[in-house]
């Protein structure tokens, strides 16, 4: 181990039921490196930092920091080993305030008690050098007053702009990271794992926690950013590991190599899909949206005024880093999500906030992004699920009755049409059983084969091995040959560039930009995504001073 | 008028003290998250055992003793199927009520009839005989039993607990957001079973203050839904002990008024306008039985409202009430 | 040496294990509760012969358990279909209240011949019921508020409601007892001639085929398991979570309804302030047992009924008090859930030696 390596994972293999997450990994960090760990999703990232940090244990390997070898059972041992993480989803309690989240778990005592005071107190300092007394104060007092003045301090100095008396509940998304980010530097730590830090911040944003992050570096700071996306890597980072499919690729120092390297590390093939797509008579518009709004789950709006209109026969491809509202139109299309203003038209049909129900007897598929939570009943067998847009079709139920004859072909004819695999009777295997390929293909197949109009399809290739997610990208196109008009929602720009006839970026809940896969450049795309063109951009923010924040 | 007055304070105070115990109790193990419907059988097997520990020792402050442990053994049983077994908590605390009223039930047949001079009432030393004079409220407030007197200074200290501790930080916590309390450092495991045996400790106490202090008698099904009224006293009070103090009166003045409520004879004049309309009303809403279901009725309508006005966090569960947790539920 | 428990969780349940489930539940709440009657003084086999063979051997013993099995098999109805689609109706009793009461009325209050006045005394019923369940019915449909709380609440509301009008409109006007006139004989339920059980017998078995068809057959019944399996992905398959929440809970409000109306006329003859069966509270632990379908619920509510025509039959016979039987259901629910949590995981006991301190090389594995 040569002396500047800070940390080392060495053989890292961690399996869950039906899943190797991480298979041998090994990586190495130098002290105040920004190291980014790179992969599709599924990769095992995520896993790896858990594990790093305590919250899982790995089956094999081992993790040593600073010549010793580190022995962690929960996130409290990784912590006093000087390792913090800043979750993707924040791990803040909202009731709470600010310096209350930070110091949870600490116990420290009252001021009165604390055993670090110089003064000379007399009988209360012969108290607190015992230790019985020590733990009970750390139990039945709380220390808010002076960890709180240095918290405050803390973040004054990093320029966090932040009250830390507010409750967390009162903050917006890059507050609240700065809190997290916060709670990492309280504890004094020498790693700070960061998980897809900028998915859910604005440029701006995003800007300023690459500053932060350097000047943290410079003062001795070691950062893992664990990410998906390229200019990230290529923009901030020193070295990069890359994971693929549970396993290493390698370690390589970030300046020697160019996005399209890392892209190959990360996929494995130059040239992943050579897909035929014959250019398709379009018809008529299966979609008409115009000036479409709706709010997301926290009741701010999401979607700003969206104009789209959708042919039979055409694939329309929407690109957007997640959390820009995609998700919230993609729902609204599909009658999930409440609209608070403009219509929706499907085959003419104006179906603006109508149930569910009604835009599927108007033609409308939905592949949802998240498929165990929204795109089946893990629980229920396999032909229960199948059934589960068609069963009020009159081919299963005359009136009352289910003919579960009809609806077990019905499961099989999908199972057999889509290479569902691992099934032998659609009765007895639950939908939660089968792979996450397998589930996504079983879906793919009800969503489709019903002969849409229209087919949503949010992320269907994610999470998927890569002989599915050639299937079901040739299903995709030739459900756009018969005439189906689908809108297909991505975070692989390769996908989009390979089966879209259109490509639309959505930023901020609207459509900045449009344009054709021959006509593009991933560039182009890449800068719309994430505010638009450079100069205007740092124009507009040095503007509204930075206003953008409260998201 | 006067005499009413007090008499309707001190029924109130009087009624109060046992909701007021269990209803911290439950309070402090529903802000771990964790819900606890087996308050009721947790009271009897307090105040069963505590009634018998004093009959046979002589003794009502370990008869107290007893009655506190055997509420928080039910209530260990609780915590260990809810908290390590991941089992439906509605179920398990409705199966403990049931098993407390069966066994204390069965088992205390044969106490029942006798009767035991249990925690006297006193004066607080030196201040007290002042304090009792104070009009309707005096002899209310501070002429009362040890209980009553431990009740009333366990809302401060709970409140303390909660707010101006550590751990009163971390069980909060772990009721709000257990995965992320864990992340923290914060033994979630330890804090619920903590908050859970302490809710039962609790209601036991409040059982035994029933058939200590309150009558100095056992008979089977003493307590009369009080638990119940706990559980819907802790919503009442929107999980925050000042509240339970108010809302303990409240429920308390609703079963005073029941017992007054022939005194009372509330009606209006037959010279006076709508009397044929209001008289009627009035003897419904005053009648004792109708009475009794107020405090159900006040809650349920606090519950909706809350619910519908869902912008105040701070009125708002903890967000974890009623959810198992596990780590590593991947 | 260390003691290790290492709990996995199970991918799927043996077959045993899932059809066992029930008998090993019984089983143990019988051996735990044999220590209740030894602690008495009473022997566990005299007792549950009396019990159990006793009960099930002779013509009044049977008679009786039928009688005591209808409404114990509606209230088990009332939450089972609920709990189909994951909701808890915990307010069963109160609904079975509100039944009684309407029964009363229309007993009371309407004269038809029997033929006519029993139907409509059970439609009254079941309505009250489902009246009753209809606000915490809606406020968990259309706001999400847990209907644990609120059915449990309105509980405690009914038995009050009830409590008053047996003292007041709906007393008896000869004496000044708690309780109503009694119903007119066109108002009770007869028995089936020859064999001896009551009529009611019969609309239970029929509302558990009714319901197993249903649950089972029917587009309805899909929905109902489905948004019990996830209602998520039921609102992206268009069905409608208000509209299925509100059937199943109304449903389970009107059979509650129908066990007080069948217990009134066919047991009572008459309301009273002392009538608090608990079968709505009994009606959860059948639920659980009968977990996996409506004919499993039929079952689990003869054994209830025989436990409980049992307790009487000890408590006259051996001087046990019949709370045996509620530390019996209590028992009976407590190993349910045990039995749960091991349906879900696999536990594994191992001894760990301590490792060798002299021993080279350490194995890894631990981290």
């Amino acid at each position: 181990m040569s002396n500047d390596e800070f940390v080392q994972l060495k053989d890292i293999t961690k399996t869950f039921p039906g899943v190797v997450a991480n298979d041998d990994v090994s990586m190495s960090l130098r002290r105040g490196e920004i190291h980014g760990l790179l992969g599709e999703n599924g990769a095992g990232k995520s896993t790896l930092m858990k594990i790093l940090y305590g919250l899982y244990s790995a089956d094999e390997g081992e993790i040593w920091l600073d010549g010793e070898r580190l022995d962690m059972e929960s996130p409290q041992d990784a912590i006093d080993a000087g390792i913090g993480m800043v979750h993707q989803h924040f791990k803040l309690i909202p009731r709470l305030s600010v310096s209350e989240n930070i110091v949870l778990g600490m116990r420290e005592p009252a001021a009165a008690f604390r055993a670090d005071r110089d003064d000379d107190r007399g009988v209360l300092s012969a108290l607190t050098g015992n230790s019985v007394v020590r733990g009970l104060a750390s139990r039945f007092t709380l220390g808010l007053d002076e960890p709180q003045a240095e918290i405050q301090q803390l973040a004054d100095d990093y320029g966090f702009d932040l009250d830390v008396t507010t409750p967390v509940w009162e903050l917006g998304v890059g507050e609240r990271q700065r809190v997290e980010i916060l709670k990492a530097l309280y504890r004094d730590v020498d790693l700070l794992i960061l998980d897809e830090p900028t998915a859910v911040l604005t440029p701006t944003q995003a800007q300023r926690l690459c500053d932060t992050l350097r000047k943290l570096t410079d003062e001795g700071l070691t950062v893992i950013i664990i990410t998906h996306k390229l200019d990230e890597i290529t923009d901030v980072t020193d070295r990069v590991t890359v994971l693929r499919d549970g396993q290493d690729v390698g370690t390589v120092e970030t300046s020697e190599h160019t996005s399209d390297d890392f892209a190959r590390m990360m996929v494995g093939r130059d040239v992943l899909f050579q897909l035929e797509k014959e250019g398709v008579a379009t018809g008529d518009a299966v979609l008409d949206v115009s000036d479409l709004r709706a709010d997301g789950d926290r009741g701010i709006e999401a979607v700003s005024g969206v104009d789209l209109t959708i042919d039979s026969g055409e694939i329309v491809g929407l690109a957007g880093v997640s959390g820009n509202g995609q998700k919230e139109l993609a729902e609204a299309l599909v009658g999930v999500r409440e609209t608070t203003d403009g219509t929706i038209a499907v085959t003419g049909e104006d179906v603006t906030n109508a149930p569910p129900r009604s835009f599927i007897d108007n033609g409308v598929s939905f592949v949802p992004e998240d498929r165990h939570e929204d795109g089946c009943a893990g629980t229920l067998s396999i032909m229960h699920n199948a059934v589960m847009k068609a069963y009020t079709d009159t081919e299963f139920s005359d009136g009352l009755k289910l003919d579960y004859e009809a609806m077990e072909a019905y499961a099989e004819t999908l199972v057999e049409a889509f290479d569902v695999r691992g099934i032998n009777d659609v009765r007895d295997i639950n939908a939660g059983e089968l792979s996450g390929g397998n589930l996504q293909k079983l879906i793919l197949a009800r969503e489709m084969l019903r002969e849409p109009d229209l087919l949503v399809a949010n992320q269907p290739t994610r999470g998927v091995d890569v002989g599915a997610i050639e299937f079901i990208r040739e299903r995709l196109l030739e459900q756009r040959r018969a005439g189906t008009g689908i809108l297909l929602l991505s975070e692989d720009l390769d996908e989009l560039f390979d089966l879209s006839d259109r490509i639309l970026v959505i930023y901020e809940g609207e459509f900045v930009y449009e344009t054709t896969p021959e006509a593009a450049t991933r560039r182009r795309i890449g800068l719309e995504m994430n505010g638009g063109q450079g100069a205007e951009q740092s124009a507009k923010v040095a503007a509204d001073g930075g206003q953008s924040d409260a998201r | 008028m006067a005499g009413l007055a007090a008499g309707l304070a001190n029924a109130t105070v009087n009624a109060s003290t046992v909701l007021i115990l269990a209803g911290l109790g439950e309070l402090i193990s529903e802000r771990a998250g964790v819900l606890n419907l087996g308050v009721e059988g947790m009271m009897l097997v307090g105040a069963l055992s505590g009634f018998v520990v004093t009959w046979v020792t002589g003794s009502y402050w370990l008869g107290m003793g007893i009655a506190i442990t055997a509420g928080g053994l039910m209530a260990l049983l609780h915590a260990f199927l809810c908290i390590s077994l991941n089992s439906d908590q509605a179920v398990s605390g409705i199966m403990l009520t049931l098993l407390g009223t069966g066994l204390t039930t069965y088992f205390g047949n044969d106490w029942s009839g006798r009767s035991i001079d249990g925690f006297p009432e006193v004066t607080i030393p030196v201040v007290g005989e002042y304090l009792v004079e104070i009009p309707i409220l005096g002899s209310a407030l501070f002429q009362s039993t040890a209980t009553d007197y431990a009740a009333l200074l366990l809302v401060p200290v709970v409140w303390l607990f909660l707010y101006r501790t550590n751990i009163g930080l971390e069980l909060i916590s772990v009721g709000e957001d257990p995965e992320t309390a864990d992340t923290m450092g914060v033994d979630v495991f330890k804090m619920r079973y903590l908050a859970v045996i302490l809710g039962g400790m609790f209601a036991g106490a409040a059982g035994a203050h029933l058939s200590l202090a309150f009558n100095g008698i056992w008979s089977a099904t003493m307590t009369a839904g009080r638990g119940w009224i706990a559980v819907a006293l802790v919503i009442f009070a929107r999980w925050r002990p000042g509240r339970i103090l108010l809302g303990a009166y409240l429920f308390g003045l609703f079963n005073a008024l029941q017992l007054y409520s022939q005194g009372l004879n509330l009606s209006l004049g037959p010279g006076a306008p709508l009397v044929g309309v209001v008289n009627p009303v009035l003897e419904f809403v005053l009648n004792p039985t109708i009475m009794s279901t107020y405090p159900y009725l006040v809650t349920l309508l606090v519950l909706v409202i809350t619910v519908v006005r869902a912008e105040n966090r701070e009125l708002a569960q903890p967000s974890a009430l009623v959810q198992s947790y596990s780590r590593e539920a991947d | 040496m260390k003691l290790n428990v290492d709990v996995t969780p199970r991918t799927d349940v043996p077959r045993w294990m899932r059809y066992g489930t029930p008998v090993f539940t019984i089983l143990a709440a019988l051996a735990v509760s044999a220590v209740a009657l030894v602690a008495l003084g009473v022997s566990p086999v005299e007792a549950y012969y009396v019990m159990f063979v006793q009960t099930l051997t002779t013509n009044f013993g049977l008679t009786n358990t039928v009688a005591k099995a209808v409404p114990l098999i509606f209230a088990g109805l009332a939450v089972y279909l609920p709990l189909k689609a994951q909701l808890w109706n915990i307010g069963a009793e109160g609904q079975l209240f509100l039944g009684a009461i309407a029964g009363t009325w229309i007993g009371l209050n309407v004269s038809l011949p029997m033929v006519a006045l029993l139907p409509l005394m059970f439609v009254g019923g079941a309505l009250a019921g489902a009246a009753w369940i209809a606000v915490p019915a809606w406020l968990r449909a259309k706001l999400g508020i847990n209907e644990i709380i609120t059915t449990l609440l309105f509980v405690f509301v009914a038995t009050e409601i009830k409590n008053y009008l047996v003292r007041g409109p709906l007393q008896a006007p000869t004496a000044n007892f708690p309780q109503s006139a009694q119903l007119p004989a066109a108002a009770q339920l007869p028995d089936i001639p020859v064999v001896g059980y009551p009529v009611g017998i019969v609309l239970a078995v029929v509302l558990v085929a009714v319901t197993y068809l249903l649950v089972n057959y029917t587009r309805l019944g899909y929905e109902i398991t489905f948004i019990g399996a996830n209602d998520t992905a039921a609102e992206h398959a268009g069905m409608s979570k208000f509209k299925i929440y509100m059937i199943v809970l109304m449903a389970g409000g009107a059979m509650a309804g129908v066990a007080g109306v069948s217990e009134l006329s066919g047991v009572q003859g008459r309301l009273r302030a002392s009538f608090e069966p608990g079968y709505g509270f009994t009606a959860i632990p059948i639920a659980l047992l009968g977990r996996n379908g409506a004919f499993q619920v039929m079952l689990a509510a003869l054994f209830f009924a025989v436990i409980f025509v049992g307790g009487s039959s000890i408590q006259t016979l051996l001087g046990v008090p019949s709370a045996i039987v509620d530390i019996m259901q209590a028992l009976i629910i407590l190993f349910l859930i045990t039995s749960e949590f091991f349906k879900q995981y696999s536990i594994d006991l191992g001894i760990e030696r301590a490792p060798d301190p002299g021993a080279p090389g350490q194995p890894e594995g631990e981290v």
